[in-house]
């Protein structure tokens, strides 16, 4: 028997074992596994040294493991590369090339085993999927999928090819439309991986068994008798056909058709499916193509992707110094609300011990009857013991005292009614039972921190951290830094956002912060709408053909209007009357006071509802109107929601309260809804004429007030012709 | 340009279109063979003066594929010369065959054409044929639903509720229950034989005479379940946006039932026609054809009749009496309501909701009925049009002469 023989290039490791006949590649790029041009090199480069050259193949060689020698197998491609990428024989070429190689691993003559250590996702998994069988590491920490469509993009390594041929159509259409992720044991039930293994011990020689066992292996497309699909309809059957429709519908019903990437991955399936899989391939990498160089997946891109990761990594935002630590380990809530409960929940999650105080019995056991439903529903993988120990963490009491033991609290976060003098009484009331360097925090969604924190013994830890409802699900933090709140105290929250797993965003003091100042624009200005005499169901469709994930009068019936009537006057304090009062105003006012129509919770709102499901809009709402709008239609009032958010944007740039556009594109998707398709306000206004932008709001303002005023900012912005993302692809 | 004569219409009976069906032992090649002998043997016709067959079909797959037209006139013996060819212009085939073969003659470039038009929908599924109208890709570049949805749609847009189009239905069953009674069909059905001369169908078997407003009521919305549950409804919202819901009214009693069968007219020149002895019935006054918008798809008809009539040089009193096919009963509804019609002057023996609709036949059948009806009550001009998938409208005027 000859030695063991190796081969190493930038990308991947290589090993050939005599004895075994297994030539080994180890993905092994410096700190992770990227698909990008050293990446593919590499691979050909290995594959090409693993079997030999044509005219004389590798002797005895019986089969390859593709492995990796990080932590993640592989989480897919380089999204700068991508993100960059304007020119569409240059995509179409570099996608052509990783698909011939992966086809080169499944056409090899060998048997080729994805030995998955880690997580493979996007091209890495599609990696896998060019292999014959993917044995992975029986680990729920482990994810594999096809998430591409999540970023506007689809899965162009041969994904939408081989993953219906291999689980079925519908499985495959709902994973990769949904770009699902899948925990090991359910990628197993789901098809994606064949085996399990216990550990990473037994990864290698199970892959090396199965080729042993498997000399012969082929892909199924590539066997003579493959009829499509490997399970359920095949493709062209009337069963298939109908499952395509109804997956058309469900998308459309789903996103409205705002988003391109999920329906080029469904044509790309239907069409593929049919014909000779390598030309099937070409089919993909067209589809491919159009959406990389698209400005739809720059945008999303740009703000999912990039935006996104810098604001979980704080980018920007105040460290705590070198040896200095948060401090937060007790905290308390105030108020067993839906919020406070939930606050509680996802606190005592993170491991804080956890005071939920109220002053009302009832509300008490509700707000624990929530923290347990809440951990009944998010914990199901935990024992019993596990449950238990978020459990201990959380101490409910009616008593100011609880607050104070064990040396106070470090952190509380008021989440009561939005009442100024309240908020002042119970800040009054609760901030001696800080601990020495304890932080006071409102959950107030408006009321400006500097307000606030005037009662405040210290308002230098006075904060505001304005979260989203349900908080459970809402992955926004709105951190809002009053005039007095320190540079530490923001560091100390920002520490205790990220083990709350919150996205984060930091804006300064002013009424009603940033998020809540655009989604009230938003749902005011479909009640505005709706009294110019425009025909509400177009209100809502428009509001959702621009990509807004809930459409106003629904959302607006969610909050309630009553809601809005108590928020108006508060409002009217720091805006003025004029501001706030006006046709919108007085149709809440009508529907709530004179038709007994508060909203969703009082069982009839702008919809009417019936057993709490919304059954259509009111058919009164026409009734209400004040006016016979001159111009109407669907582009027309998709423009006007889009402008009132996009104008209100640019004005919390402008006034400061924003401190950089990358929050503002984070908080509107990730807070309020706004249309993902577009990045966010600033980029739907970078992808516009901004001179053209500024005459629309010239005319609207003058036929429908000042709140459609252009910004200065946007004005000398469209006169200098600069964006808000100049480096945007 | 000559005038194109009608000279003879014939059909088969319409038998129910499944495997318990009356025609579903017969090919398709055969039920069309029956009409075109039928032709020839009424007129004695040396059929080598047949231009062409030129026959609607609309699923062109399996036994209906490779040109069906061509192998029935084989089949049926007429002389080698006489060509085929098939046509698909989905549920109004067989009119368009019609107006083709009219407009040859008319053009002077051949002088003896059959139009004609088969479908047998028990043996050939409807959709069997595929086509990129079932591509996700057209969903999002063109935008389409299945007809039943149109058909609701329809219904909504015009405020038509289910009793609207359940009293229709029933009308269309009384007219043609009344039609049969005193045999008004008798004149162009001929009876389907098999290979022993035994009959095997003689009069329409899709009838349910009797029909009334409670035994409708009783049936369940048919596209309710695909529209809501698997949310096709929601693919009609980029193009109607102000229907916030399709108020689902049709279902199998007050839409075109499926059949199997065949028809044929023979077409030809004055001239030729009194050189082989066949005698005029009527003259084509007018065909037209039209696109309308696809996603609401049956309204067709509307434009296409304005259409014919500019060209015709006529107006809706003109007409004496109409045929506008009852793919679902919104459709004709619509037609009526739009140009506010006399319900009298409409489908006067009934239509497909109690009759059936072989796709690629009605169109033909249509005609030939209404050339009947025109002679019965001794009408002069009448105009027949049909909705088409796709969003198409078809029509004809003709006149008797």
């Amino acid at each position: 028997m000859t030695e063991l023989q190796s081969h190493q290039n930038p990308a991947v490791r290589g090993s050939f074992d005599p004895a075994t006949g297994i030539a080994t590649l180890t993905l092994a790029m410096p700190k992770v596994n990227v698909i990008n041009d050293t990446f593919g090199e590499g691979l050909r480069d290995a594959l090409a040294w693993a079997t030999g050259p044509k005219d004389s193949p590798r002797e005895g060689l019986k089969g390859i493991i593709v492995t990796s020698a990080h932590k993640d197998f592989c989480a897919g491609a380089d999204i700068d590369k991508i993100y960059a990428m304007r020119d569409a024989a240059e995509v179409f070429a570099a996608t052509r090339s990783l698909s011939q190689l992966y086809r080169a691993i499944e056409t090899a003559g060998v048997p080729v085993v994805a030995a998955l250590n880690g997580t493979a996702l996007g091209g890495g998994y599609e990696l896998a999927l060019a292999c014959h069988h993917r044995v992975a590491v029986d680990s729920p920490k482990i994810k594999f999928g096809l998430p591409e469509v999540q970023l506007g993009l689809l899965p162009g390594g041969g994904g939408t090819q081989r993953l219906p041929r291999l689980i079925g159509i519908q499985p495959a259409v709902e994973a990769i439309l949904q770009g699902k992720e899948f925990r090991a044991p359910k990628a197993k039930k789901a098809g994606l991986v064949d085996a399990l293994v216990a550990d990473q011990d037994a990864l290698l020689p199970a892959a090396a068994q199965w080729i042993a066992d498997n000399p012969k292996a082929k892909q199924p497309w590539d066997e003579k008798k493959f009829r499509g699909t490997l399970s359920g309809p095949r493709p062209g059957s009337p069963d298939a056909r109908n499952m395509f429709m109804a997956a058309s519908a469900m998308l459309r019903k789903k996103t409205a058709g705002v988003f391109v990437a999920p329906e080029a991955a469904l044509s790309a399936i239907q069409e593929g499916l049919s014909l000779a899989f390598d030309r099937a391939l070409e089919v993909e990498a067209r589809y491919f193509t159009g959406l990389v160089v698209g400005d739809q997946s720059k945008d999303m891109i740009r703000t999912l992707w990039f935006s996104r990761q810098a604001a979980l990594k704080h980018e920007g935002l105040p460290k705590l110094a070198e040896g200095d630590a948060a401090g937060i380990e007790r905290v308390a809530i105030l108020g067993a609300g839906m919020m406070g409960a939930g606050l509680a929940y996802i606190c005592a999650d993170a491991g804080y011990q956890v005071v939920l105080k109220d002053i009302n019995q009832e509300a008490l056991d509700k707000g624990v009857a929530h923290f347990e439903a809440q951990l009944r529903k998010r914990k199901r993988h935990l024992d019993d013991a596990g449950r238990q120990a978020i459990r201990d963490r959380l101490t409910p009491s009616l008593e100011l005292s609880a607050l104070s033991d064990n040396g106070g609290t470090d952190l509380i976060i008021e989440a009561v009614f939005e009442n100024l003098d309240l908020k002042h009484r119970v800040t009054r009331e609760t901030e001696p039972t800080l601990s020495a360097d304890g932080i006071w925090a409102s959950n107030t969604s408006a009321i400006p921190i500097g307000d606030l924190a005037k009662v405040s013994a210290h308002a230098d830890r006075f904060i505001g951290l304005h979260y989203f409802s349900p908080v459970e699900v809402m992955p926004l933090l709105e951190i809002v830094v009053g005039p007095e709140t320190s540079e530490r105290t923001l560091a100390r929250c920002l520490d205790f956002c990220r083990r709350i797993k919150k996205l984060p965003i930091v804006v300064n003091d002013g009424y009603a912060f940033f998020t809540s100042r655009v989604f009230s624009s938003y749902i005011m200005e479909g009640a505005s709408l709706v009294a110019e005499g425009h025909d509400p169901v177009l209100v809502e469709w428009a509001a959702r053909s621009a990509g807004m994930v809930v459409p106003p009068l629904q959302v607006f019936d969610e909050v309630t209007l009553t809601l809005g009537l108590k928020a108006s006057e508060q409002g009217k304090v720091y805006l003025g009357e004029a501001t706030i009062e006006g046709a919108a105003m007085d149709l809440i006012r009508a529907l709530v006071e004179d038709h007994g129509r508060p909203g969703k919770a009082g069982g009839a709102g702008f919809y009417v509802y019936k057993d709490g499901r919304r059954k259509g809009l009111w058919s009164g709402l026409k009734g209400l109107a004040k006016t016979t709008p001159e111009r109407t239609g669907v582009d027309y009032l998709a423009r006007r929601l889009m402008l009132i958010q996009a104008v209100q944007s640019v004005q919390c740039l402008a006034s400061g309260v924003l401190r950089n556009a990358r929050d503002g594109e984070v908080g509107a998707i990730f807070g309020i809804g706004f249309a993902p398709n577009t990045g966010g306000p600033f980029g739907w206004l970078d992808r516009q004429d901004l001179r053209a932008v500024v005459t629309e709001l010239d005319a609207l303002a003058k036929a429908h007030g000042d709140r459609y005023a252009a910004p200065d900012l946007l004005r000398e912005m469209a006169e200098k012709n600069e964006k808000f993302f100049p480096d945007t692809p | 340009m000559s005038e194109a004569m009608i000279f003879d219409a014939v059909r088969t009976p319409r038998g129910k279109g499944k495997a318990s069906g009356s025609l579903y032992t017969v090919r398709p090649v055969d039920l069309l063979a029956t009409t075109l002998r039928a032709l020839r043997d009424r007129n004695a016709l040396d059929t080598s003066h047949v231009d062409d067959v030129i026959a609607g079909c609309v699923t062109q797959t399996s036994e209906q594929g490779a040109c069906i037209a061509r192998f029935a006139a084989l089949t049926a013996g007429y002389a080698q010369e006489t060509s085929g060819v098939t046509l698909n212009r989905f549920c109004a085939s067989g009119l368009e065959a019609c107006n083709q073969a009219a407009a040859r003659v008319a053009a002077g470039f051949e002088d003896l054409v059959i139009g004609a038009g088969v479908e047998s929908m028990s043996r050939v599924p409807m959709g069997s044929d595929g086509g990129a109208i079932w591509d996700p890709q057209t969903q999002w570049e063109v935008g389409s639903v299945p007809q039943g949805i149109s058909a609701d749609l329809l219904a909504t847009t015009r405020g038509f509720g289910r009793e609207d189009v359940d009293a229709f239905a029933v009308d269309s069953q009384r007219k043609c229950a009344a039609a049969m009674e005193r045999d008004a069909f008798a004149k162009s059905v001929v009876p389907v034989v098999d290979r022993n001369g035994l009959p095997v169908l003689e009069r329409d078997e899709y009838p349910r005479p009797g029909t009334d407003m409670a035994g409708l009521a009783k049936l369940e919305p048919a596209f309710e379940m695909i529209g809501k549950q698997f949310g096709l409804d929601h693919l009609t919202k980029p193009v109607y946006p102000g229907v916030e819901r399709i108020d689902h009214v049709h279902h199998a009693g007050n839409s075109s039932g499926i059949v199997d069968g065949a028809a044929a007219i023979l077409f030809g020149s004055k001239a030729k026609g009194e050189a082989l002895g066949l005698k005029a019935r009527a003259k084509i006054r007018a065909v037209a054809t039209i696109g309308s918008e696809p996603m609401i798809m049956l309204d067709g008809p509307i434009p296409v009749t304005r259409k014919i009539l500019e060209r015709a040089g006529m107006e809706i009193g003109d007409i004496d009496l109409f045929e506008v096919n009852e793919a679902f009963a919104a459709v004709p509804m619509a037609y009526m309501q739009e140009f506010d019609i006399d319900p009298a002057k409409v489908n006067v023996n009934g239509g497909a909701i109690a009759l059936g609709h072989p796709l690629g036949a009605t169109g033909c059948m249509l005609l030939g009925t209404l050339l009947d009806a025109l002679e019965e009550q001794d009408k002069n001009v009448g105009l027949v049009t049909l909705c088409i998938g796709g969003g198409m409208g078809v029509a004809t005027i003709i006149e008797r002469v």
